[in-house]
């Protein structure tokens, strides 16, 4: 995430059922500030569609991992 | 017959002749699914590997169709240029997309290839190719936090294969195990699920690290050994938590447990690079100092006709003028230099002299429709009884291991099924039957129609 913020305004009543997630994710989200990143990270990812899902670095490691397994 | 819930329980690797024959007695909830339901070997894809074999179960197709031939493919006409197959990779519609569409809600659970996460009308964890736990495994997003919660850590897709540390593995393989069945049944209990499946990769990994200890027959086999009773250990482990996943789930649900391929005993590694060098068919500009991996070498691509990959099965690849950009071998002589490779390969003795069972098919005489980055021959050597090993410089072309770590087992073509019907209206019985025939049973339990161009057949029809 960019270190650079911005503030944007939601409805009280949303902020409110994001508070009870952050509460029921028991320390997974510090704020509803996060909570609200992550999903709306995962959602414009979504919305990326389907391209290769690996970097570089992790197709050697999965590959790596592969190996150690007999598969190639 | 229709059923309103159905459960299909994975375990990769799973052989009939340990299922139904030497652990039956060990395995008391296996073994009474058996006894109250219809089951049989279940004969695997082309090539039994687990990508692409689960996808072919769950989605009926070929994998000349789907385009997946292993976990790595290359791009035809390059010599370097791979990828790893992944969820976005296949194209046609699984079990789990069908009834998303009609509105019936799946749990999916590591069900290769499963990662990245894919939406559907229900839930989705990724399996053992997703880089890390830290990358998104599930579908919902949330879901993740909710499995870390209830599992009191981050999820673990696999174990590490060590060379010799083989305790270590082992508490590994519990662990993971156990985390694996604490998320299920969480999930088959919490969410609401019309389908329900997962695969257990625990027990592949059981078979590969440890069946030499086991099995009298293996080359490496001492007889007392500390791990002799390591996999039966593990299966009635597995056979326990599936009681309590049974338990979990309720009384009116139809099970099936199946398993992608079988596994036997490794005979050894044959260095299918070191052959074809032999043989004047790949030509390299250095020998190796040690060992190293073909792609780490440099190929005289002018002068070489053919070259290898290792796994469970060798893929070969012929180098075709105006295909690969230095070809070598002319199209109009391809299909008459492929027959003699492939004869060639036929001829291969063990380092007794026996002549090894080795079988070659061409991609077209496995499948009615060949696509994506298909190797020119699939060759399955002395049966897969030897694995093949795509790296040079061992000074022979026989390992009496795998080249890159132990590796006890390989795969055999019979799995195993068990179709069990708590309701009674499946007869008991035993048949064999192939993994085509799964996702047409599964259609017709979900009363679906069976889509157009899938070659099994429902197992429900025979009973």
């Amino acid at each position: 995430m960019s270190a650079e913020k911005v503030t944007i305004s939601i409805p009280k009543s949303l902020y409110q059922k994001i508070e009870e997630k952050v509460k029921e994710s028991e320390g997974a989200f510090k704020d509803v500030e996060e909570f609200i990143e992550f999903v709306l990270t995962e959602l414009l990812k979504e919305e990326e569609g389907e391209e290769y899902p690996y970097s570089p670095e992790e197709e050697e490691e999965i590959k790596r991992r592969l190996r150690a397994l007999g598969y190639l | 017959m229709r059923s309103n819930r159905v459960l299909v329980i994975g375990l990769d690797c799973a052989p009939p002749e340990l299922v139904f024959e030497r652990f039956r007695d060990s395995l008391p909830t296996i073994s009474s699914l058996m006894d109250g339901g219809f089951y049989g070997s279940l004969e695997s894809c082309h090539p039994p590997i687990t990508i692409p074999a689960w996808i072919v179960m769950a989605t009926g197709r070929e994998p000349g169709e789907l385009g997946m031939y292993g976990f790595r493919h290359r791009k035809l006409g390059s010599y370097d240029e791979t990828y790893i197959v992944n969820s976005h990779s296949v194209k046609y519609p699984a079990v789990w997309d069908e009834l998303s569409k009609r509105g019936m809600r799946s749990c999916i659970v590591s069900v290769p290839p499963g990662y990245p996460p894919k939406p559907v009308k229900g839930c989705w964890v990724s399996c053992f190719i997703t880089p890390s736990a830290d990358k998104q495994y599930t579908y919902p997003s949330l879901l993740r936090f909710e499995i870390e919660r209830v599992i009191g850590e981050k999820y673990v897709f696999d174990v590490e294969f060590r060379t010799e540390q083989r305790k270590r593995l082992l508490r590994e393989l519990y662990h993971m195990t156990d985390l694996h069945f604490k998320a299920i049944n969480h999930l088959a209990s919490r969410k609401k699920w019309d389908f329900f499946m997962f695969v257990e990769i625990g027990v592949d990994r059981v078979h590969h690290a440890f069946w030499k200890f086991f099995d009298p027959t293996h080359h490496l086999y001492t007889p007392g050994n500390e791990f002799e009773h390591v996999i039966e250990d593990y299966y009635k482990y597995v056979d326990q938590k599936i009681a309590e996943l049974l338990k979990v789930v309720g009384k009116d649900v139809l099970i099936l447990v199946v398993s992608d391929h079988g596994a036997k005993g490794m005979r050894g590694a044959f260095c299918v690079n070191e052959w074809l060098i032999e043989k004047g068919y790949l030509v390299i500009k250095h020998k190796p100092g040690g060992v190293v991996d073909l792609e780490k070498l440099s190929v005289d691509w002018d002068r070489t006709k053919a070259w290898g990959w290792g796994g469970y099965y060798a893929r070969i690849f012929i180098n075709v003028r105006g295909r690969e950009p230095r070809g070598v071998i002319d199209p109009s002589s391809y299909e008459s230099f492929r027959e003699e490779l492939a004869d060639e390969l036929r001829k291969i003795d063990d380092p007794s002299g026996r002549r090894m069972e080795t079988k070659v098919y061409k991609p077209e005489q496995l499948y009615s429709t060949v696509s994506g980055d298909y190797p020119d021959l699939l060759v399955y050597f002395d049966d897969l009884y030897w694995r093949s090993a795509g790296t040079l410089g061992h000074g022979t072309m026989y390992l009496p291991e795998n080249d890159i770590g132990p590796d006890d087992a390989v795969h055999s073509m019979h799995g195993v099924y068990i179709l069990h019907d708590p309701e009674g209206r499946i007869s008991q019985g035993r048949r064999s039957a192939s993994i085509y025939d799964i996702a047409p049973t599964l259609f017709e339990l979900f009363g679906l129609e069976k889509p157009i161009g899938l070659r099994g057949r429902s197992l429900v029809e025979a009973v």
